[in-house]
């Protein structure tokens, strides 16, 4: 009974924020294309520049759902994405972004594997998130909270609503930074066109780097390279790879899903709570 | 309008842990054999902050005694994608309270339920960081499934 009574506040309780407000700012045109009985077509063709490039500016969600290994959120959005075929890499999940690989495990070498054990059985309370400091990319991807691309043709501006956070994919030709360069939390990104598809290659993060919640780990040898497709008007897909000697003893491919937010836009995110002493882990200790 | 308010109320908490999770998990802050069931509470100040807000209340015990506690609910922004705004709430609103205390022992908890003054109940249990609801099961009391 108690489920039964859950499951119906729940749907009351989605059903009337959706209706409720779209951010802060009044309802105003934005330039989605519109079916005839003038709702968002998310089906419509991938917009692209004047270059001819797809583009991939707007406000993007976390599709859920959609994809191998990917949750069955009941609350998933009805997101246009292809059905995903056996080749395809699994989908990135925020907890564990290996959470779709055989038995959920990440090509972990040992150490490795003991650090994001300590990390879990710790409750996760030194998940940066937690701390108000920047979570890193693959977290973000996977985030629930949206993120903007403002796309240009010699760089792109990704702004995540989740501890306001701000990254730039720089499409200028230029190379990325040697390896001694400065330790980022979200690294140095430079990107190419390969066809329809953005590749993105990012090195220079630092060493305490969590790929997810539980925390897989990432390290200043590691690489990441992103390949961001818009499928279409309302949903896009980036493969993520990763390569990190140190940390895996091979490289691994996750997929996550984005679903446009039409007419919708950030709500700003400023965190307070730095010190958060409050959180302890399995020993009870701060 | 009540009942606007009351869903406003319920998805206010719900959201707590929506929230709470995807910062860290729920054992880092809250000791799920510690449950908390506040039958008079009042609300005394509500904070919209990041990363997680805060609802207030003066809780009446059953010798007379009033004491402050803080009830952790969701960001301000995943409120406001609900609906929920700095005029949902109000300082002087009586609701009833069940949650969790954290494991300092300090005056503070993560919602579950929620009683409204006209009886009725809202699920306030924590939800996954996808937003897919579950429930925190309390020892003792509630039924695995």
């Amino acid at each position: 009974m108690r489920m039964v009574l859950s499951s119906v506040s729940l749907a009351a309780l989605v059903a009337s924020g959706a209706a409720v407000l779209f951010a802060q700012w009044p309802a105003w045109p934005t330039g989605v294309p519109k079916t005839p009985d003038g709702k968002p077509n998310l089906t419509a063709p991938t917009p692209r520049t004047a270059d001819g490039k797809p583009d991939f500016s707007g406000t993007w969600n976390l599709a859920r759902g959609p994809g191998r290994g990917g949750a069955k959120g009941k609350d998933a959005p009805p997101a246009p994405v292809p059905a995903a075929s056996p080749e395809d890499p699994p989908v990135g999940q925020f907890f564990n972004i290996g959470a779709g690989f055989k038995d959920g495990l990440l090509p972990l070498l040992p150490a490795a594997q003991q650090l994001r054990a300590a990390r879990k059985a710790d409750n996760n309370k030194d998940n940066p998130d937690a701390h108000c400091l920047p979570i890193g990319l693959t977290q973000l991807h996977m985030h629930p909270q949206p993120r903007k691309i403002i796309q240009t043709d010699r760089v792109i501006a990704i702004l995540y609503e989740a501890q306001a956070e701000v990254r730039q994919i720089f499409l200028d030709g230029r190379p990325l930074p040697p390896k001694d360069a400065e330790p980022w939390w979200r690294g140095y990104s430079v990107g190419h066109w390969d066809g329809d598809t953005l590749v993105v290659e990012t090195t220079g993060f630092r060493d305490d780097v969590w790929l997810d919640v539980e925390g897989s780990p990432l390290t200043n040898a590691g690489k990441m390279t992103e390949r961001f497709r818009r499928l279409n008007y309302g949903s896009m897909q980036i493969d993520i790879t990763i390569e990190d000697p140190t940390a895996y003893t091979k490289p691994f491919t996750v997929r996550v899903n984005h679903t446009l937010m039409p007419d919708d836009d950030l709500i700003e995110f400023v965190c307070e709570d730095r010190d958060a002493v409050h959180y302890v882990g399995k020993d009870g200790k701060q | 309008m009540k009942a606007r308010a009351v869903l406003f109320l319920g998805s206010l908490v719900l959201l707590c842990s929506a929230q709470l999770q995807a910062h860290h998990a729920f054992a880092a802050e809250f000791d799920g054999n510690k449950p908390v069931h506040f039958t008079d509470a009042t609300v005394t100040k509500v904070e919209l902050i990041n990363p997680h807000s805060w609802i207030h209340v003066d809780v009446k015990l059953s010798n007379g005694s009033v004491e402050n506690w803080a009830i952790e609910a969701g960001s301000p922004n995943i409120l406001l994608r609900r609906g929920i705004t700095r005029n949902t709430l109000k300082k002087g609103d009586k609701i009833i309270v069940d949650g969790y205390q954290s494991k300092d022992g300090s005056k503070r908890a993560n919602g579950r339920n929620l009683t409204l003054p006209n009886g009725q109940q809202l699920f306030l249990g924590s939800s996954g960081g996808e937003g897919a609801p579950y429930e925190v099961q309390r020892p003792g009391v509630d039924v695995v499934k």
